[in-house]
């Protein structure tokens, strides 16, 4: 009866598995993982595991800390880069509160309930993330230089360049764990990669995307190198994103497709857009969640810093791609503006009630800006109607807190706890006496 | 000797028939020439002649022209020869009009009735057989395929469909006992439904391509899965696909294409089975029992529905499966099915959502019917086939999982196995087996006329006779025989699940059952009481022995159980109920009452299972039990009303003790009252909170009183009372008046009068269950002189004594900590000198204070007075100025700061929380003390009303009033459920699950979960709280 348990428990016998890591996440997005051994499987399906959750930033609150991590069968990988011999398999969790209620706390509970309120309209979100990092040869340390890997450039092929090794070997890592990679390749910055992951339903990308920043940074470490999804590392270079092409499927069929409409996008996709910019104030919080995110979202160099969208825009923070006209199934619109270090369960979530929150308010979509926004005087911005995104993230959660959509697809207590935890990481940030400063005043006065 | 044919319309009108003169007309055609001297009075007997002899023309001439003349003069010959064919066919007519139409449109099909089916005998295998071969499709086939022409094969189909209906029908109605035969029409119904897929389904191969690489099986739910269709409903069914492993040409399908065929064979099926055609349709198929309903694709591989089953099912879709049986298509996959499904179903009931998503199905059941029709819905109204089944099911769930004879998909097999197996007694085997076919029969005899698909009885005169005649009963008879049923039905759930419960091997008499203890708790556990061993010593203890007690309990304790079930805690409502019937289970009213009224016993039970505080009042207080009964006693009573209580019950006062002892019961037995109101919605939230202060105002007033008594003797002013005051049998109008004149001679003597001014929520009226009385006394000089404030401070003193007794629970504590100058000020002050105080020395915060208070015991005169100094203060002309405002805003943050406790946290603690009470109150607080002078609305001691004068004066926005006075109001309520829950106010909403399920059931009702309730808080307050903010801290968006 209990099929997929079963196979799991077939294939850790027959493996030789020694351990299975049970993986789920912080409100942070950071992977937490506990260890099981093969001979508490049964039980971990059937009863779940007892953790102290009390221990994990955001997961309970403090005086209720007995929580149940529920492995979700159909995730079960091995850890290839663990070896052949006494093998490692993991799983993701669901967090459930003791009477076996879904936990508020689980970011994963909170995509979920967004895609199943998307679900009852019959869409069904899909995702396809192109995530961007950067390799350095050591780790940072205070007061010493960052030293990328190496000097190249965009799509630079680099003679046995350690890069490459790096790319090959953390795709063949992701494709044993059946995360399927479309495209990898060198990207601007020195030192910097990025691996493109095939689409897929909205939460499998987000499991994908927690487990390809612990293969990468598991590979680097094996190659004597370290690497950081950090939204912008060094203040010369281009911050990491990740760009990531959305699309909504009813009926089996992309709901964004509309044959002969303008970019072939129907009604719902408009709406979708407009809902992605209407409410990009109110969650770029979510999906810039760091200080340091603002200084990518800031730093130029093509980063989507205006809330407009365009059709073949590099500086828009929805930029609608072009597709071959007979493929009615890769309609979709690219977002621009999300850190790699973005939680992907609540950034998703967010993104998805913006849009849904467009199609079913109808919203009409403003006019697409062509320009490079950049370009353009704030004068002329302004006379567009194009509103920047907040510029830092005290006035992001200033934006967040005053959002009910926020609230509402957090959930309350997500909600709080997200902003209490932010509000302290800028109060610490603001009280930070900088190099730049020292540098720029303290010689002059 | 020979019957003349009647010749007038009068003996027509003898033999039964309506319309005489058309009747008359018809029997004269020519085309009935061959109609017996006997057929008229036959014609006459069916269950409606006149329908009958309309047919039986319609048929004779369309058989004349389509050349069968001589069939059909074959069957008029008969029709007077009592079970010949010709019999059949009238009987036929004289109940389906339908099948009456089927018959004119092929006069050639006649020829079934002649042999008929009268015992229902014919093998499935045959008919479907039958079926395919009408499409043209070779029965033998692995795979049958309908033959060429969509249009033609589903007509083909429709018409060997009805002709063998027509066979069913017509045993039905030649049927001796209708009931006797109804099992095997409705197991000849299903295996027409069988084979009637089964041909769509080749007819559907012949549509799609590639069926030939899946295997497919169609799986019959709901009634047809249980082989107990009825004349015309929906088919339920769930399609399994599989990989047909050696295709000769090509791949194996892979996953989606699977998907892909199989869905579209799938909907070829549908459409082959319910299209319209000339030839009409057979009925919908509905596949919406399927994983994830409506949205979930239409066919699935076994792999999928194990996934989907381990992963998401709910228990009513495992109770669902229990009807799952292979009935078309490709047998052996499902075969694979049942077994894949068989484990799950009896596993159900162990599951933690079984209990809750039983409930609900109950409650589901009973609410979507529309009101018109609950009694005659021979489905779904209660006594309805519904309540057979659901009765049948749920017992089977519950004991089916240790004892595998109980698992048969069919109500009639799993009844007479439950009776063999012990659960169910013979004598209500047979009742509701002979309920469940009555009501059947009526189904189907309703349907049968149109073939419609209906489940109400009908209202006219004509459609009821009918109906009776086909049952073989006449109207009386037969609404007799119907009300009977159902009200049997109704009981014999209750007889039937709860009360072999009751009955332990030693009492049992003839007929009863004994469950084992193991059978028993599994019983109590399925229905949510958490120790099934405990309730069942609860039983025996509230059942046993021969007292009347004990023999009207056990006539009770049924139908108790079950409401006890459906309230929070079943446990502890059992065990209160044990506990009250220990203390007064001997007294006639109480039982007479709970006999006698069925709202007294289940409002007992409701308040029992839901409230701890309730349970041990009731035990104190058994005679409360009574006000149940009636609306108008649990009516919290009015101020005036109580006054008059109070004082009376202080009519004879010998010492403090006594009197601290009457006032605490009187108080304590309205408090139940009001308790009471609230857990049974006879009084708002609101309306409790009014009725909590006018309590303490009574309460006070009597205290009072009795301290100026006692502190006169003391003084010796007064000599004890010599003659005793009025004893008080009549409590009336004029009662309240008498007494208070009478019992204000102490204070005459003593020079002294006092003023009460009630503070904080008393002084609002917005009072909890266990809020202390906080109160400042005054005193002003008659005759005392300067005796004046030290009588004055030994009468407070006094009366703080009596009413302030050491506290337990639910006693009110009289506070006076909020008088001038705090506890270092003095107790009780002479008017002037607390004037002098408000004037000169008071801080902002004792003048906001006076915004809630309240003159409560006082003189008119005093009273305006009081009011008149205290709006100078907290309506300052000119408004709030800025020094005043800095300074309220400094004292809140500092509350924000320090009042609340440590480690609470601030989103969750009620009162003094992030959008909680105090910030809700402060908010209305500032708008008062700023535009009170201008704005005469404002100038309440009510915050809700304050709010709601502020939103229309557009100091703010009505939307900002609803959002503070939604969060004000549920903080209200959660704080006191919580009291009424465990018996104690808490100011924290709790995080323990079942207590959030707890408080949201007596917020909510029973359709609420915690974590909405939880969220619905969260978001309230928090929303508020952004109000409060702007409005108190001045923090502009």
């Amino acid at each position: 009866m209990e099929h997929l348990h079963d196979d799991v428990i077939r294939t850790v016998s027959d493996r030789d598995v020694r351990f299975i890591r049970l993986w789920f996440c912080d409100i942070a997005g950071t992977l937490k993982s506990i260890a099981i051994s093969p001979s508490d499987l049964e039980a971990a399906f059937t009863e779940g595991i007892g953790i102290d959750g009390s221990t994990i930033e955001g997961l309970t609150r403090s005086y209720e800390s007995d929580m149940i991590l529920r492995p979700d069968p159909g995730t079960f990988e091995l850890l290839s880069w663990r070896g052949e011999a006494n093998a490692t398999g993991r799983m993701m969790c669901d967090v459930l509160t003791p009477d076996g209620e879904p936990a508020a706390s689980d970011p994963r509970r909170v995509l979920r309930e967004a895609l199943s309120r998307a679900e009852e309209k019959g869409l069904e979100f899909y995702a396809h993330p192109e995530i961007e990092f950067y390799l350095f040869e050591q780790p940072y340390r205070q007061g010493e230089k960052l030293r990328p890997i190496d000097s190249a450039g965009y799509f630079d092929h680099v003679h046995r360049g350690q890069g490459q090794d790096f790319r090959r070997t953390a795709i063949q890592h992701l494709e044993a764990m059946n995360i399927q990679v479309e495209f990898s390749h060198h990207e601007n910055g020195p030192g910097q990669n990025e691996i493109d992951l095939r689409y897929a339903d909205a939460l499998t990308t987000a499991d994908n995307i927690v487990t390809l920043r612990t293969v990468v940074k598991e590979v680097a470490l094996s190659m004597g190198q370290v690497a950081t999804f950090m939204p912008k590392p060094m203040i010369d270079q281009p911050g990491s994103g990740m760009h990531t092409h959305l699309s909504m499927f009813q009926g089996g069929k992309n709901a964004f497709h509309e044959p002969g409409a303008e970019y072939g996008l129907s009604r719902i996709g408009r709406q979708f857009i407009a809902g992605l910019l209407r409410h990009a104030p109110e969650y770029s919080a979510v999906t810039n969640q760091w200080v340091n995110s603002y200084k990518r979202l800031w730093g130029a160099q093509e980063a989507p810093s205006y809330i407009c969208w365009g059709h073949n825009n590099r500086s828009a923070l929805v930029r609608v791609p072009f597709h071959k006209p007979t493929k009615g199934t890769s309609s979709r619109v690219e977002f621009r503006g999300l850190d790699s270090s973005a939680n992907p369960y609540l950034a998703f979530a967010a993104l998805l009630a913006a849009g849904m929150a467009g199609i079913e308010g109808e919203y009409e979509l403003p006019e697409g800006a062509e320009d490079a926004v950049w370009d353009l005087s704030e004068r002329e911005r302004r006379a567009m109607g194009i509103e920047p995104l907040p510029t830092d993230l005290f006035r992001a959660l200033e934006n967040f807190e005053s959002s009910e959509l926020m609230a509402a697809t957090l959930g309350e207590q997500v909600f709080e706890f997200f902003l209490r935890d932010k509000k302290q990481e800028w109060d610490r940030y603001r009280e930070q006496v900088t190099d730049h400063e020292l540098a720029s005043t303290f010689s002059r006065v | 000797m020979t019957i003349e044919p009647p010749t007038t319309t009068g003996a027509l009108a003898r033999l039964g028939f309506s319309s005489t003169d058309r009747v008359h007309r018809f029997l004269a055609e020519p085309v009935l020439a061959a109609l017996g001297s006997r057929g008229p009075a036959r014609l006459g007997a069916t269950a409606d002649g006149d329908d009958a002899v309309l047919g039986l023309l319609r048929l004779a001439e369309s058989a004349h022209e389509s050349g069968q003349s001589a069939l059909m003069d074959d069957f008029l010959a008969s029709v007077g020869t009592p079970g010949s064919h010709g019999e059949r066919l009238i009987r036929l007519l004289g109940t389906s009009v339908a099948l009456g139409d089927f018959l004119a449109r092929h006069p050639e099909r006649l020829e079934s009735l002649r042999e008929g089916d009268d015992q229902l005998t014919l093998p499935a295998a045959r008919v479907r057989e039958m079926l395919l071969a009408a499409v043209d499709a070779d029965p033998s086939a692995e795979l049958p395929v309908a033959g060429a022409g969509a249009r033609e094969m589903r007509d083909a189909l429709r018409i060997a469909y009805h002709e063998r209906l027509v066979q069913i029908a017509a045993a039905d109605v030649m049927a001796p006992s209708p009931t006797a035969l109804q099992p095997q029409v409705s197991a000849a119904i299903s295996d027409l439904a069988d084979a009637a897929l089964d041909a769509a389904a080749a007819i559907a191969r012949a549509a799609v391509d590639g069926h030939e690489k899946v295997r497919w099986a169609v799986m019959a739910m709901g009634k047809t899965g249980a082989r107990e269709l009825n004349f015309i409903s929906d088919v339920d069914v769930m399609h399994v696909v599989a990989p047909a492993q050696d295709v000769a040409p090509g791949e194996p399908a892979d996953e989606e294409e699977l998907v892909v065929i199989g869905s579209a064979l799938a909907r070829e099926l549908a459409r082959a089975c319910s299209d319209r055609t000339s030839e009409g349709s057979l009925w919908q198929v509905d596949a919406n029992l399927r994983p994830e309903g409506k949205d979930g694709p239409l066919v699935r591989t076994i792999d999928s529905y194990a996934h989907y089953y381990e992963q998401w099912a709910k228990s009513w879709e495992f109770q669902a499966l229990l009807k799952a049986r292979a009935a078309a298509g490709d047998t052996e996959l499902g075969a694979r099915f049942e077994e894949l499904v068989e484990p799950w179903i009896w596993q159900a009931s162990t599951r933690d959502s079984f209990v809750e998503d039983t409930r609900a199905m109950r409650r589901r059941v009973v609410a979507h019917i529309p009101r018109g029709e609950v009694d005659r819905n021979i489905k779904l109204g209660p006594g309805g086939l519904r309540d057979v089944e659901f009765t049948v099911q749920l017992l089977q769930m519950v004991h089916g999982r240790t004892d595998d004879r109980l698992q048969s998909r069919s109500t009639l097999e799993a009844l007479a196995r439950l009776g063999e197996g012990g659960y169910i007694s013979r004598d209500h085997v047979v009742e509701m087996d002979d309920a469940y076919r009555f009501l059947r029969c009526v189904e189907h005899r309703l349907q049968l006329h149109r073939l419609r698909r209906t489940q109400v009885l009908p209202t006219s005169g004509a459609d009821l006779r009918r109906l009776a005649r086909t049952m073989g009963l006449s109207r009386d008879e037969f609404d007799r025989q119907y009300s009977r049923t159902r009200r049997r039905v109704r009981q014999l759930h209750e007889e039937i699940f709860y009360r072999p419960l009751l009955v332990t091997s030693s009492q049992l008499s003839d007929g009863q059952i004994a469950l084992t203890p193991e059978s028993a708790k599994a019983r109590l556990a399925a229905i949510g009481y958490r120790d099934g061993a405990r309730a069942l010593s609860h039983i025996s203890a509230l059942t046993g022995g021969i007292s009347r007690r004990a023999k009207i309990q056990r006539q009770l304790l049924p139908a108790m159980l079950e409401w006890f079930a459906d309230g929070i805690d079943p446990d502890m409502g059992l065990l209160a109920f044990r506990r009250i019937s220990d203390e007064i289970g001997s007294e006639h009213w109480y039982l007479g009452l709970l006999r006698d009224s069925g709202l007294a016993a289940k409002r007992l039970t409701r308040v029992l299972s839901a409230s701890r505080f309730v349970g041990e009042q009731l035990e104190k207080i058994p005679g409360a039990v009574r006000w149940l009964a009636r609306d108008e006693h649990l009516r919290p009573l009015p101020r005036d009303v109580l006054g008059r209580e109070f004082l009376a019950v202080i009519s004879r006062v010998d010492s403090v003790e006594v009197a601290q002892d009457v006032l605490r019961r009187t108080r304590r037995r309205e408090l139940l009252r009001i308790a009471l109101a609230h857990l049974t919605g006879v009084a708002t939230p609101r309306e409790v909170a009014r009725a909590l202060t006018d309590l303490a105002e009574a309460v006070l007033e009597a205290g009072l009183l009795v301290a100026f008594h006692v502190v006169a003797l003391e003084r010796e002013v007064v000599d004890e009372d010599t003659e005793t005051l009025d004893e008080v049998d009549v409590v009336d109008v004029g009662t309240a008046k008498r007494l208070r004149e009478r019992r204000s001679d102490p204070a005459r003597a003593l020079g002294v009068e006092m003023a009460i001014l009630a503070m904080g929520s008393f002084g609002a009226r917005e009072m909890g269950y266990s809020s202390d009385a906080d109160v400042q006394f005054l005193a002003l000089d008659r005759g005392a002189g300067g005796a004046t404030g030290e009588i004055a401070i030994a009468v407070a003193t006094q009366t703080q004594r009596i009413l302030n007794a050491p506290a337990a629970g639910a006693d009110m504590k009289v506070s006076a900590d909020l008088r001038p100058e705090g506890k270092m000020g003095p107790l009780a002050r002479s008017i002037e000198a607390w004037t002098t105080y408000y004037r000169r020395d008071a801080q902002t915060w004792e003048k906001q204070a006076l915004l809630r208070a309240r003159p409560v015991v006082a003189s008119e005169a005093v009273a305006a007075g009081l009011r008149e100094e205290m709006d100078r203060h907290r309506y300052p002309s000119g408004g709030l100025d800025a020094s005043a405002r800095r300074e309220i805003t400094r004292m809140k943050a500092r509350v924000e700061s320090e009042r609340l406790p440590r480690n609470a946290e601030p989103s969750r603690h009620v009162k003094l929380g992030r959008g909680g009470m105090t910030d809700v109150e402060w908010s209305a607080q500032i708008l008062a003390l700023d535009h009170g002078h201008e704005i005469e609305g404002l100038r309440t001691t009510s915050t809700m009303d304050q709010l709601e004068a502020a939103a229309e004066a557009e100091l703010i926005t009505g939307r900002e009033a609803r959002e503070l006075t939604k969060a004000w109001d549920l903080a209200w309520q959660v704080r006191r459920c919580l009291f009424l829950w465990k018996g104690r106010e808490g100011d924290v909403l709790p995080s323990d699950r079942n207590e959030l399920r707890a408080l949201a059931w007596l917020i909510d009702g029973d359709d609420c979960t915690a974590s909405d309730l939880e969220e619905r808080y969260l978001r309230r307050t928090r929303r508020a709280r952004i109000i409060a903010e702007r409005l108190i801290f001045g923090t502009e968006e």
